[in-house]
């Protein structure tokens, strides 16, 4: 019986983490930004490093690294915001009209769950994710990749402290990044 | 005819035979998986190569390790 | 102006008496076409910067036009630029970002050559070669010139194209203040790690003339500026050492570089900058101080975007990064933006900077998105067989340049047009497209390098 408890905590938590990862998908193609952005904890950290085509078993050399290389994404909340506030100028000509977002997320997983899977406060999953971005008349983007997230217990619900992207491409396909991934 | 050998994670320091039955040290390895730098310790064919520094091409590796002696070498 | 749109490039698209230029020069694709022979063939290109290649055998895959090339350094230390295709078939040789390596080997024959470029192995040269090919004519074919200017290394594959100094002209000091110190001294950048590259949906040129010194399209960037992405929380940068300076457009003519310029006042410091970082502030006010002894009166110069004809853009001040615009059809440019510091600056400063740069520059930079936006845009509707027929108007300004521009002592070499009151102007383009222009119809060096004729006048 303790057995199959533990397969039921796992399983509700993997549900509710999911459910908080597809309203997150929800409130961003809704343009929800600043109910998108409570999600977030204060000292989020959101990377998305760039990708290079290396040599077999020079793994070390694929990924440029977090705080000391050019990465496409690695900031916090300060800059996150600035991001929405530059939407919401309503003269963003990158996003003006704005971009049709559609964030299919999918093969959720739970890592790991502190202390347990039956009380949490911060939880570890990764999960893939397909963003279909279509704009102006036929200008349209595909980014399929995974995401390595850290969740924070926050009351009821969670926040997300810590989102790693990585983009199954290597030159960047799309002419612009102005969506959150 | 032999199986083809992988030589690309082959370490400096290893022997290889080669078809035609020499034997050569490896060098140097640029882990293409093409080549190798290698010295010839040992040529039946062509006894000058013995000492030379050569690249070795990956089709031409028939064995990893001293040779066997004997019957059933090439 | 009725346009044929069959023909290619001929003299009359650029029409810098009405200040006037065709929208063919974008979109034709037999004008593109030309431009790889007649541009990017002979011109001097920007391929990377040593510190991406710090030892022997590392190597970095760049693109010179729309070439892929190899920079590495050989077993000696030497650099070389080479092509990156198979002498025997074609096959690229490397198709790695970056690494380290002893040779490049062909995986299609196995063709194999060194980090010097000579054919070194080629599988059964005595059985099937009956060792007669001459390997010393089949290595990787190498560009003609190769320049380190301050670390940052160029090439032509024209054997016949003046050396890159001599290239650059009176310009080398906005290259120059890409590269030095912050401080004053000598070549102290260092490229971060991670190149971007990303594709836009424009002609090459677009972007190329935006930093050749657009001053006239800030309201691209006002949602950029009330977001307030700058060092000092406000604006995209910081604007005191602007607003305390004059101006200006710097125009070199025979050579088709040019790049907005700012000169602070004599006996003067710039005001404070990086006010959200007091350790970064502190370092840059250091630098300056330091700058004005080494340098003297030419610490009054101030960088900002500008243009090496015909693809490099330079960006010496906040951020600071250098792009090229490398061609991929008419239609279509593959950007790369590579990003410096001062190599011995604190990690503090090295980190604050990267952010910064990040959040400014690139697809995902605020700034620069809405660039692209434009560009994309502008293009996109410059293709039909109406819209060519409308030229476009690079008339701002026109005949007001100066060639004796002086401010409180301080000489400004080229055609110099001061911005200060008149906001802006459509110099640097006309200076561009002339250069085009000259590219696209000589014939040969003779044409181009104009200048050794009136130096030898002058000599006379």
């Amino acid at each position: 019986m303790a057995e199959q408890d533990a397969r039921i905590e796992r399983l509700l938590l993997r549900q509710e983490i999911a459910d908080f990862l597809y309203r997150e998908a929800e409130l961003l193609d809704e343009r929800r930004y600043r109910e998108w952005l409570d999600l977030l904890a204060d000292d989020i950290r959101y990377w998305m490093p760039m990708r290079r085509n290396i040599k077999f078993g020079e793994d070390e050399r694929e990924f440029t690294r977090a705080n000391s290389d050019i990465n496409w994404f690695d900031e916090g909340k300060d800059t996150l915001v600035r991001r929405v506030k530059q939407i919401e100028t309503g003269i963003h000509w990158a996003e003006e009209p704005r971009s049709r977002l559609s964030h299919l997320v999918t093969n959720v997983q739970v890592q790991r769950a502190e202390p347990s899977f039956a009380a949490p406060q911060e939880v570890s999953v990764s999960c893939r994710f397909l963003i279909y971005r279509n704009r102006v008349e036929t200008e349209t983007d595909i980014l399929v990749g995974r995401r390595e997230d850290s969740l924070r217990r926050n009351g009821a619900g969670w926040l997300l402290a810590r989102r790693k992207i990585i983009l199954d491409q290597n030159v960047l396909l799309s002419k612009n990044l102005t969506f959150f991934i | 005819m032999s199986a083809p050998i992988n030589i690309r994670d082959l370490a400096p320091g290893t022997s290889v035979v080669l078809a035609g039955g020499a034997e050569a040290e490896i060098i140097d390895n640029p882990r293409d998986g093409i080549w190798l730098f290698a010295r010839y310790l040992s040529s039946p064919r062509d006894p000058t190569l013995v000492g030379q520094e050569e690249m070795i091409f990956a089709q031409d590796v028939v064995a990893v390790g001293a040779a066997a002696l004997g019957p059933g070498r090439l | 102006m009725a346009v044929n749109a069959r023909q290619g490039y001929r003299p009359g698209l650029i029409d810098l008496r009405l200040g006037e230029i065709s929208r063919e020069i974008f979109v034709n694709e037999d004008v593109y076409a030309q431009e790889q022979e007649r541009v990017f063939a002979r011109a001097w290109l920007h391929v990377g910067h040593e510190s991406q290649i710090p030892k022997p055998g590392d190597y970095f895959v760049s693109s010179m036009g729309e070439e892929s090339v190899i920079l590495c350094r050989d077993r000696t230390g030497r650099i070389h630029v080479f092509l990156n295709s198979c002498r025997h078939r074609g096959m690229k040789v490397c198709r790695y970002d970056e690494g380290s390596t002893t040779v490049f080997t062909c995986p299609y024959h196995g063709w194999s050559y060194g980090t010097d470029g000579r054919l070194v192995g080629v599988p059964h040269f005595r059985e099937a070669y009956h060792s007669r090919l001459d390997k010393e004519k089949w290595g990787l074919v190498e560009v003609a010139q190769l320049c380190n200017y301050k670390g940052s290394i160029w090439a032509t594959w024209d054997p016949a194209a003046p050396p890159f100094a001599e290239y650059l002209g009176d310009f080398a000091r906005y290259l120059d203040l890409q590269l030095d110190g912050w401080d004053g001294r000598e070549g102290q950048a260092e490229v971060l790690g991670g190149v971007q590259k990303w594709l836009v949906p424009c002609n090459w040129k677009f972007p190329a003339e935006n930093f050749s010194g657009d001053t006239y399209h800030n309201i691209s960037h006002r949602s950029v500026d009330l977001a307030g992405i700058g060092p000092s929380g406000a604006s995209r940068r910081d604007m005191g050492e602007r607003d305390a300076s004059r101006k200006l457009h710097v125009c070199i003519p025979d050579r088709g570089h040019q790049t907005i310029h700012y000169v602070l006042p004599a006996g003067q410091m710039p005001p404070p900058a990086y006010l959200n970082a007091p350790i970064v502030a502190e370092y840059f006010r250091h630098c300056e101080e330091e700058k004005r002894r080494r340098r003297g009166e030419e610490a009054r110069m101030v960088g900002a975007p500008g243009e090496i004809f015909p693809n490099t853009a330079l960006l010496s001040r906040q951020p600071r990064t250098m792009a090229a615009w490398h061609p991929r059809g008419p239609h279509q440019t593959e950007c790369w933006r590579w990003f410096f510091v001062d190599r011995d600056a604190p990690k503090e400063v090295k980190e604050f900077l990267r952010d910064y740069y990040i959040r400014y520059s690139g697809p995902a930079g605020m700034t620069e998105q809405d660039d692209m936006e434009n560009w994309n845009y502008a293009h996109a509707a410059s293709r039909g067989t109406i819209a060519r027929r409308y030229p476009y108007n690079y008339d701002q300004g026109s005949g007001t340049a100066v060639t004796d521009y002086e401010y409180q002592g301080l000489k400004v070499p080229g055609e110099v047009i001061d911005l200060t009151e008149v906001q802006s102007s459509e110099q640097p383009m006309r200076n561009f497209y002339r250069r085009w222009a000259e590219f696209m119809e000589a014939d040969d060096w003779s044409q181009l390098a104009t200048w050794r004729v009136n130096e030898r006048k002058a000599a006379e």
